[in-house]
């Protein structure tokens, strides 16, 4: 492959875990927690699409935001309602037990070796040959990615509940005393989440179309590292910050030899170590930027 | 006649610190109130309590009914509107985004008394730097902006703590001139100040605070003794 | 006295359970007697964990990467040197002809642990709160990484075999004192009350010219001894190890039994790894099939981690002080008066987890400046 198929195709996987990082960046950003669990809902989203091999594509795609965002919901009434206030870190372990309870579900549901989802698999087939090696679904992955976040962005700055919710995140305190009803900023908070998780499950599936009971601890560890690499207290932060570990990971894995292939993780996560020793308030956290938000 | 706002025996404890021991008051409709009191006293503490936003002891009642339980979200949308200390603008937003959070609280099925024109109209300022990040405004300017937000609300209840904290005379003079108007179309008003002679001067009745309880109840008839009004302030 | 006997308490309390359990463990079957003494062996790389997170208040996810030097290093170096070179045919000479003796390598076990410990948190310890989790999962991953494929100094993908086995029902009981020793003694010093005092308040113990970084580099050293020390447990209590053995799973089983038993206490270390072990392994066997009265019931493969993670998420919502509250055995027995004040190394939080005593209503996550 051409150094161009290389950075499509790790651009393509940077989009996938940028999604990853907005998933669990809208949740911290309101109410300064993490969900580990997210891994989990883009998993049963993975789970539904191959529940749902036999329908039509859209109703499989419509179905899947569906669970996704539900399971977001169950998840937020049930762990996170009472947790309210707890730090960051507690929010996390309790979430790291959630998920792998979750994953033995899956296990005793769906069995250990995985499920096969075919789905657009038309989409997998090459645009340009050759050494090139570009397929649709890299291009559609991107478009998507792309466009889901303009939205995102648009929704944010463009509309009265972005502005609420922009308003949380930046002083939770505050914006009740203004009248911002903080239950329904959590909830759409939520729902974006589990939004963008079922976008995650489905450009992850056709890209491989195995749904084992790992895979959404699996994404949410290096979608976490990239979060917090980034700065995990502003979305396009943490975004970027998801982006930059899946381009990282896919480049270093096309450039190092076959044979050291197997050292891939450990790179990764050397890169991980250093840049949080070097930048321990984020990669995109510019020095000395506490002063604007004190 | 019922009044706007009643604390009874209210009480705020930290973890082991008390920062309010029993603070018992009253503000009418329409009236502008004033709770005077040293740094620490528990001026601040009690605002906060009566909003909802910090856990307390004693009763709150809104016109009469008890607000025990209502989160500050809920609070706003019954008419109770909070400038707090610091101002707390949202400093990475634009001040025409925090404008709008303002008027988020306001009530439905009612024409306001107070809207964006009439904000407009006591502030014609804002309009200068209505979408400049509220973070790099001056200290005054924010101050303009955060009562402004308070404002849009339409509240029958205006809770202010230290609007003059930090701010140069002629802005302090602005606060209080704004402050004038705000009263004279009805808002009842709960003034928390340091600087007690303004805020007496500016208020039918006040409160000294000190050491977490009412010391003195100070009515326009005795508001000229000024001695028992130190004595309360830095007394015991 | 009360103080004395608090603190006789506070170190015989964690010995008795061990010693109750292992007695019991002594009338069982061989088969359970292995049961029982994994049980110990993990109870042991409880009181690791805890000795870093419990005194320091940050969470480590990374404590089993020594677990994981300590099993390897005294698994290669006790098995016999013609299995060695037939199997791990890449390994450095030294390691391929080196032999020690089983007693010999729990000491380097430990060694082991504490110098890759120590040399990590140089790195990493500056880092706090949610950084240091993410570092410290990083070390979990790369050292899972290198030992599963770097074939100089490991078998690779196929696990360490052969290696004599030694740490029987006793050993495994002894094991487990040593390290509640350990963590006891350690917690006595000047340096652990310190680290404590700076998990209930940082900026004020860095204010009065507590280096934070100094005090939780020891802590997280004396954690790395006491894992490496359980790996090479571990490995003399299984006859062999894999790369898989020593990862997520095992982080996952010992942090809930951690944060489940209560984090602040070294008690609450013991009383969680002890109860979780017991109830895994009841799990465990019930998913091979067990007969409960005339029943034959055989319980799904994976249900044991469904139920023991769901335990952790509703011990953490419920009490997040966990079943001991993180108090030490019989604190309160001898601290029913009111104020606990003045002591000053009490638990007040579970490792400045949890944020229930502030009145703060709307729980801003964040100080008001």
């Amino acid at each position: 492959m051409s150094w161009i198929g290389h950075l499509v195709n790790a651009v393509s996987l940077g989009v996938v875990y940028g999604l990853v990082a907005v998933s669990v960046g809208l949740v911290f950003g309101v109410l300064r927690q993490v969900n580990l669990a997210q891994g989990e809902v883009i998993a049963l989203g993975a789970y539904s699409l191959w529940m749902t091999r036999d329908l039509p594509v859209v109703v499989r795609i419509l179905v899947c935001i569906g669970v996704c965002v539900a399971m977001s919901l169950v998840i937020q009434v049930i762990i996170f309602r009472p947790l309210r206030g707890a730090s960051a870190l507690t929010t996390l372990i309790v979430t790291f037990g959630l998920s792998y309870a979750l994953e033995g579900v899956w296990t005793i549901v769906f069995g250990t070796n995985g499920q096969p989802v075919s789905m657009l698999s038309s989409l997998n087939q090459v645009v340009v040959g050759g050494n090139v090696g570009l397929r649709w679904i890299t291009l559609v992955e991107m478009g998507v990615g792309g466009i889901f976040f303009a939205l995102l962005v648009l929704v944010l700055y463009g509309s009265k509940i972005g502005v609420m919710m922009r308003a949380t995140a930046e002083d939770f305190r505050t914006a009740r005393i203004v009248g911002v009803r903080i239950d329904r900023v959590v909830t759409l908070a939520f729902v974006f989440g589990g939004v963008s998780a079922a976008m995650v499950a489905i450009l992850f599936t056709v890209q491989t179309p195995l749904v084992t009971p790992t895979l959404g601890f699996n994404l949410i560890t290096l979608g976490l590292v990239g979060t917090v690499l980034g700065g995990i207290d502003r979305l396009g932060r943490a975004t970027a910050g998801g982006f930059v570990v899946g381009f990282v990971n896919s480049m270093l894995g096309a450039i190092i030899p076959q044979e050291l292939l197997v050292f891939l993780p450990m790179l990764t996560f050397m890169f991980v170590i250093v840049m949080l020793v070097v930048r321990p308030a984020g990669l995109f956290t510019p020095k000395g930027s506490n002063v604007e938000r004190v | 006649m019922i009044p706007l706002l009643r604390l009874d025996n209210l009480q705020v404890t930290y973890g082991r610190v008390v920062a309010v021991k029993n603070v018992t008051l009253e503000v009418n409709e329409g009236e502008a109130v004033c709770l005077v009191g040293p740094n620490g006293a528990g001026k601040s503490s009690t605002l906060l309590a009566v909003m909802g936003a910090v856990r307390s002891r004693g009763d709150v009642f809104l016109r009469g009914t008890s607000t025990r339980g209502l989160q500050p979200e809920a609070l706003a949308h019954l008419g109770v509107a909070m400038v707090p200390e610091g101002r707390h603008l949202f400093d990475t937003m634009s001040v025409k985004d925090n404008l709008v959070l303002g008027t988020l609280a306001r009530r439905r099925g009612r024409t306001p008394r107070i809207d964006e024109r009439w904000v407009a109209e006591l502030f014609p300022i804002i309009g200068e730097f209505a979408s400049r990040r509220a973070g790099l405004l001056s200290g005054g300017q924010q101050q303009l902006v955060a009562i402004a937000r308070a404002l849009l609300s339409d509240p029958d209840l205006l809770l202010l703590d230290e609007p003059s904290l930090g701010l140069a005379p002629v802005a302090v003079d602005a606060v209080f001139e704004a402050l004038e108007r705000i009263r004279a179309v009805g808002v009842a008003i709960l003034l928390v100040e340091q600087r007690a002679q303004r805020a007496t001067d500016f208020c039918e009745r006040g409160y000294v605070l000190s050491d977490g309880e009412i010391r003195l109840e100070v009515t326009e008839g005795t508001s000229e003794d000024p001695e028992s009004l130190m004595a309360a302030y830095f007394g015991r | 006295m009360r103080s004395k006997f608090r603190l006789v308490a506070e170190l015989v309390g964690p010995l008795a359970a061990v010693a109750i359990v292992t007695v019991f463990g002594s009338t069982m079957s061989i088969a359970q007697q292995g049961n029982v003494t994994n049980i110990l062996v993990t109870t042991t790389i409880v009181v690791a964990l805890y000795v870093f997170t419990g005194n320091s208040g940050v969470m480590s996810f990374g404590q089993i990467s020594f677990v994981a030097v300590g099993a390897f290093a005294a698994g290669i170096l006790t098995a016999p040197t013609l299995t060695r070179q037939a199997n791990m045919p890449s390994l450095f000479k030294f390691l391929s002809t080196t032999q020690i003796s089983n007693f010999d390598s729990l000491l380097l076990g430990a060694g082991l642990g504490a110098l890759f410990a120590f040399l990590v948190g140089v790195v990493l310890l500056r880092l706090s709160g949610l950084s240091a989790g993410i570092a410290t999962f990083a070390v979990l991953e790369i050292t899972y990484d290198v030992l599963s494929y770097w074939d100089k100094i490991g078998p690779g993908v196929m696990p360490v075999v052969l290696v004599p086995v030694t740490t029987t029902l006793v050993m495994g009981a002894l094991g487990l004192g040593v390290a509640i020793v350990v963590a006891f003694a350690y917690q006595r010093t000047r340096s652990c009350r310190l680290l404590r005092a700076t998990r209930e308040d940082a900026v004020a113990a860095q204010g009065i010219g507590i280096s934070i970084f100094q005090h939780r580099l020891i802590a997280f050293t004396i954690s790395g001894a006491i894992a490496g020390f359980a790996g090479a447990l571990f490995v003399h209590e299984l006859g062999s190890i894999s790369t898989g053995q020593v990862y997520i799973d095992l982080t996952f089983a010992t942090l809930a039994m951690l944060v489940v038993g209560g984090t602040g206490s070294l008690w609450g270390a013991v009383l969680g790894g002890i109860a979780l072990g017991v109830l895994e392994s009841f799990l465990s066997n019930a998913e091979n099939g067990v007969a409960i009265g005339s029943w034959h019931v055989t319980l799904p493969n994976g249900l044991s981690v469904v139920i023991v993670g769901v335990i952790m998420v509703v011990v953490l919502i419920f009490a997040p002080k966990g079943i001991s509250g993180s108090h030490e055995f019989l604190e309160r027995f001898f601290s029913h008066r009111p104020a606990k004040a003045g002591t000053g190394t009490e638990p007040e939080s579970t490792a400045k987890m949890t944020d229930e005593e502030s009145s703060e209503v709307p729980l801003s996550p964040r100080p008001t400046s």
